[in-house]
């Protein structure tokens, strides 16, 4: 009982950071309609920049938080205006995701370039701290990574709902023309809602470095994670990356209690492919019936 | 007389890349071409299901993987040949991908390739795992005197010959399906999944014939792979290598039959020049060059090299100076 409660709140903490890296992937997704893979290569240069502000620094990943986030936001942003609006064609989004896989595989190799292919850690104050909960034992930065994917959410849902840009957006989601005809410049739009997908895995990452370690292929892992909880959640929903998040984590801690380590990640990908296929023949039905 | 120059200027071109190996006799200069060969085949199998038929598909590696484990395991386990082997794989990695991929055609754009991507990762976690396939280390083929019936030569030149005759093969087989009947309803399909219900062609048999096809034949590639390499591991069965093979088709053109064949040609030189040059300067600095010159060619052409071709000045030119004779002869 013991191991699959403590399976059940690691599976939790470790969705947390899926979650996240999944809400900054469907605000994209979702906005733009486009395939993004370099998703979890923004994270990993996110990761990097936690690392070097530790080591040159000496600053806390959870307090380099906010200057990861802008930096990421105008990487983000840059990426868009200069290289993904320009191959964006409305009747085919191929071009897209070719760009996409094709600038993962640079941004990975840069990464291999200017910090080689060694593991690197970045030292916390929370480093090796445990939070005691009954019998679980919880290590407190993923405690606290926890909530700030929370605050992280309501923020991005409350923008989403309430606030003029956050309105903007979502009328350039639901129809890019319309929108350009009532004067929202749907391709700055883009840049920004691409640069706050950035900034989201920008806190992602900085989170991800308090108690993970940067490599130049980290990247793959999440990215394709990111994809599941995006589809598993529902596109263009940030509370549903949310959940799609945590049940991803506990999918795959409960799933390596049940077949084994070693053959949980192709049970993850054996679900996806189900929920992927279940969800496309559901909307089938209900589109004929 | 228009047929008569260009196919002897072809048969010219067949005839001194078939005699390279008698003058050049750098080992490593053969390797390059037998590479580029084999990149060439894969992107022409992949380029069926995914370019003809509009199924961007990324997880074809792992296809031709499988093919490379399966001739891998006849071999060392039951002394079978490679040769009977590329009939066996065709077959069951042909079914194998069109059973496997017929639930995911309801998918469309994006999330096709997104399932696919999921296949290639799930495929290589299993064989990652399972004790038979040599788990994470992968499987070597069993060494000895070089022999024909087991794909096993001395020299570099007989593999050259056999991925020259395979991508030859391949780009026939896949010329004639482009104006097939079966080619024409693909490319519908592509076009509009629903004119193509309309005039009576079904996707589903439709798209499943291609998976068949594309991926039997890339599976085939994978039984050269093997004997080339003579190693395999789940490595090759990496989505970064999916897009190796998709990459040439992309650069070259996409759907096209001669776009993989033009693009293969460029981008596999052009990797191996960057890597000798480069990668001993700092590891990684030949793949960031690489993807920066990819990234240019998408963003600053999107229809490849066909499509530029198309409508380049370059095309005219060509076609004034075939039909010259063409139209003397008329006169």
């Amino acid at each position: 009982m013991n191991t699959i409660g403590q399976a059940i709140v690691n599976g939790i903490m470790i969705g947390g950071i899926y979650a996240m890296v999944g809400m900054s992937l469907n605000l994209i997704f979702g906005v733009m309609k486009i395939v993004n893979f370099c998703q979890g290569e923004i994270l990993m240069i996110s990761m990097y920049m936690s690392y070097v502000l530790n080591e040159k620094v000496g600053l806390d990943p959870f307090l380099s938080i906010p200057l990861v986030a802008i930096m990421m936001f105008c990487v983000g942003a840059l990426l868009q205006m200069f290289l993904i609006t320009r191959s964006m064609r409305e009747e085919d989004d191929s071009n897209v995701l070719f760009l996409t896989c094709c600038l993962s595989i640079f941004f990975a190799n840069l990464a291999l370039l200017i910090f080689k292919s060694d593991y690197r850690t970045a030292k916390s104050v929370f480093e090796n701290k445990v939070v005691h909960l009954g019998t679980m034992n919880i290590s407190s930065p993923k405690l606290l990574s926890f909530v700030i994917l929370m605050v992280v959410t309501a923020l991005i849902f409350l923008m989403l709902k309430y606030t003029t840009l956050g309105k903007q957006i979502r009328a350039a989601s639901q129809n890019p023309r319309g929108a350009e005809v009532t004067g929202i410049k749907a391709k700055s739009i883009y840049a920004i809602t691409y640069g706050l997908g950035a900034a989201i895995a920008g806190i992602a990452g900085s989170c991800l470095m308090s108690f993970y370690y940067v490599f130049p292929t980290v990247g793959n892992i999440y990215g394709t994670r990111s994809f599941i909880v995006v589809t598993l959640g529902g596109l263009g929903s940030v509370l549903g990356a949310f959940f799609g998040g945590i049940v991803l984590g506990l999918l795959e801690t409960l799933g390596a209690v049940v077949v084994g380590s070693s053959f949980k990640d192709a049970l993850v990908f054996f679900i996806f492919i189900l929920i992927l296929i279940g969800k496309a023949e559901f909307n089938q039905k209900k589109q004929r019936g | 007389m228009k047929l008569n120059k260009k196919l002897l200027m072809l048969v010219a071109l067949l005839l001194i890349i078939v005699l390279l190996p008698i003058f050049i006799t750098v080992p490593y200069i053969i390797s390059i071409f037998i590479t580029t060969f084999l990149t060439i085949s894969c992107s022409l199998a992949w380029n069926i299901l995914g370019g003809m038929t509009g199924q961007i598909s990324l997880g074809h590696a792992a296809f031709m993987a499988l093919g490379a484990y399966i001739t891998t395991m006849l071999l060392n386990y039951f002394n079978i040949s490679p040769w009977l082997s590329i009939i066996i794989v065709f077959f069951i990695v042909g079914s194998l991908g069109a059973v496997i991929l017929s639930p995911c055609f309801v998918l469309h754009g994006a999330y096709f390739s997104l399932v696919t991507i999921a296949f290639g990762e799930a495929f290589r976690n299993l064989f990652l795992n399972w004790e038979l396939a040599g788990k994470g280390q992968g499987l070597l083929l069993t060494y000895g005197k070089p022999s024909f019936a087991l794909m096993r030569f001395g020299s570099k030149a007989p593999y050259f010959y056999i991925s020259l005759v395979m991508m030859a093969g391949y780009y026939l087989v896949i010329k004639r399906i482009d104006h097939s009947k079966l080619g024409y309803g693909l490319k519908t399909i592509r076009e509009d999944e629903d004119t193509a219900k309309a005039v009576g062609i079904n996707p589903l048999k439709y798209k499943m014939i291609a998976t068949f096809i594309s991926s039997g034949m890339i599976a085939v590639c994978g039984v050269f792979y093997a004997c080339y390499v003579r190693y395999v591991n789940p490595d090759i069965m990496m989505t970064s290598k999916s897009v190796e093979y998709v990459l040439p088709a992309i650069i070259g053109g996409l759907g096209s039959v001669a776009g993989p064949l033009i693009g293969g040609a460029i981008l596999v030189p052009l990797s191996e020049y960057l890597n000798a040059s480069l990668s001993s300067i700092a590891n990684g600095f030949n793949l960031v060059v690489y993807s920066a010159i990819i990234i240019a060619v998408i963003v600053l052409q999107p229809s490849g090299i066909t499509g530029w071709y198309r409508h380049s000045k370059l095309k005219t030119r060509i076609n004034t100076y075939f039909s010259k004779g063409k139209t003397n002869n008329a006169k």
